[in-house]
């Protein structure tokens, strides 16, 4: 009788276990806000505000900082766009500056990487993938700052991952410092003949790629510092290490 | 009696087992992420320039003044050869008037100007004089050839002619005009 008593209570007091296990593990960690309020003052402290701005040539283009209650100061900017003097024509195999960087514009520590994608368009805007993206040379400078991720990497697109914390307010090294579209396109000729009802030939070369405009997309991303290599496997689905006490990682 | 007590004893033992296994399951977290985008680019403009002699001829002291004229709407270099019989070579001097020196004489026996001529605009003079005969001067030609190249670029932003820089024809296009 007495063990039939305990059997009974056996399931019920695992039951009640389980519970409380499962209700203490739903305490995590500290929010990221923190709210005070008292009679006499309130004191507002928002935390882990993450902010980035892709830099050109030294002045910001676009950037997207958190402020709070999901509201965000953003603007998006215009890449090259002082790259010509006024009045000048772009001009072939002339390497013209294009000095991109990052600075973080947030309140958090970071890691960013940046995304760079090249491509030509025909005359009418479509794109054109037939033209090789490699004649828009953006000199890239790879270092052990910057690391260029080769498998991820195409012709057309470039991934460049900054291996350092990025600290508030400070900026990275600069990752490229041209721009150069290859002499080569200004090649290549169609040629016309026409003869005439009498049989004079008339031959025309016209350039092929006259009216072709070249694009530059350049995509900056950033990610808190706080448990890195899961944040970085979730935000841009890479696998990192850390290989340094002050934060430097490396792609695996 | 025992059976209901059993099932119960089940399914209590069951939904504890679930509970517990919940445990197992990872949090889910959120991430600090942001990101910033620009793009940006220009049209390229690709075209073949056209460029005219403007030569006057003296027939005292014989010689041609020649200019050379950018008619087309792109940078470009110039250079220019008298062509004469070989037995006139030796008597021919090209020249500049006053202070100019833009002509410069290559192997090829062209003379190379040294500025870009930008659309509309004029080389400096070359004259082209002969020391012949005045007997023999109406039984020679003197053939005034004249080129023009697209302006290059160096790395420096350093213009420069290629004047063996040749195209490359992708395609070709055979059009055939009706008679009247």
């Amino acid at each position: 009788m007495m063990k039939k008593r305990k059997a009974k209570k056996a399931p019920v007091i695992l039951l009640i276990v389980a519970a409380i296990c499962l209700i203490a593990s739903t305490v995590g960690s500290a929010s990221a806000a923190l709210t005070y309020h008292s009679e006499h003052y309130s004191a507002e402290v928002v935390l882990n505000s993450i902010g980035v701005t892709l830099v050109e040539n030294g002045k910001g283009v676009s950037y997207r900082d958190y402020i709070k209650d999901d509201t965000w100061h953003e603007a998006t900017g215009v890449l090259l766009e002082n790259m010509l003097e006024e009045g000048e024509e772009l001009q072939l195999g002339k390497a013209y500056k294009e000095e991109i960087s990052v600075t973080n514009s947030g309140e958090i520590d970071s890691y960013v990487r940046v995304i760079l994608t090249k491509s030509w368009r025909k005359p009418d805007g479509q794109k054109d993938p037939a033209l090789s993206p490699e004649l828009i040379d953006l000199h890239l400078l790879p270092s052990e700052d910057w690391v260029i991720d080769e498998d991820a990497s195409t012709p057309e697109r470039t991934i460049l991952y900054y291996t350092k914390i990025l600290p508030i307010g400070a900026s990275t090294p600069v990752l490229s410092d041209t721009l150069t579209i290859d002499p080569a396109i200004g090649s290549k000729v169609i040629e016309t003949v026409t003869t005439d009802k009498d049989g004079y030939k008339t031959i025309t070369y016209t350039y092929e790629y006259d009216g072709y405009k070249f694009n530059i997309d350049a995509e900056v991303h950033a990610v808190q510092t706080h448990n890195v290599v899961d944040a970085i496997k979730s935000a841009w689905g890479v696998d990192v290490k850390v290989v340094s006490d002050d934060g430097m990682i490396s792609l695996q | 009696m025992n059976n209901r007590i059993n099932k119960r004893t089940i399914c209590l033992t069951a939904v504890a087992v679930f509970l517990i296994a919940g445990l197992t399951v990872g949090t889910a977290m959120a991430y600090f992420t942001t990101y910033a985008v620009a793009q940006g680019g220009y049209t390229i403009k690709l075209g073949g320039t056209e460029t005219e002699i403007e030569e006057k001829v003296e027939l005292v002291d014989p010689m041609k003044e020649i200019t050379i004229q950018n008619t087309g709407d792109y940078d470009c270099y110039v250079r220019l050869k008298a062509l004469v019989g070989d037995a006139f070579k030796e008597k021919m001097k090209y020249s500049e008037p006053g202070e100019e020196s833009k002509w410069t004489p290559g192997a090829d026996g062209y003379y190379y100007y040294s500025d870009i001529l930008k659309p509309g605009e004029s080389s400096s003079q070359l004259k082209v004089s002969f020391e012949f005969p005045k007997e023999e001067l109406a039984q020679f030609n003197v053939i005034i050839v004249q080129e023009c190249t697209p302006v290059l670029y160096e790395a420096d932003g350093t213009p420069y002619a290629d004047w063996n820089n040749t195209a490359d024809v992708s395609q070709s296009f055979f059009v055939q005009e009706e008679g009247e």
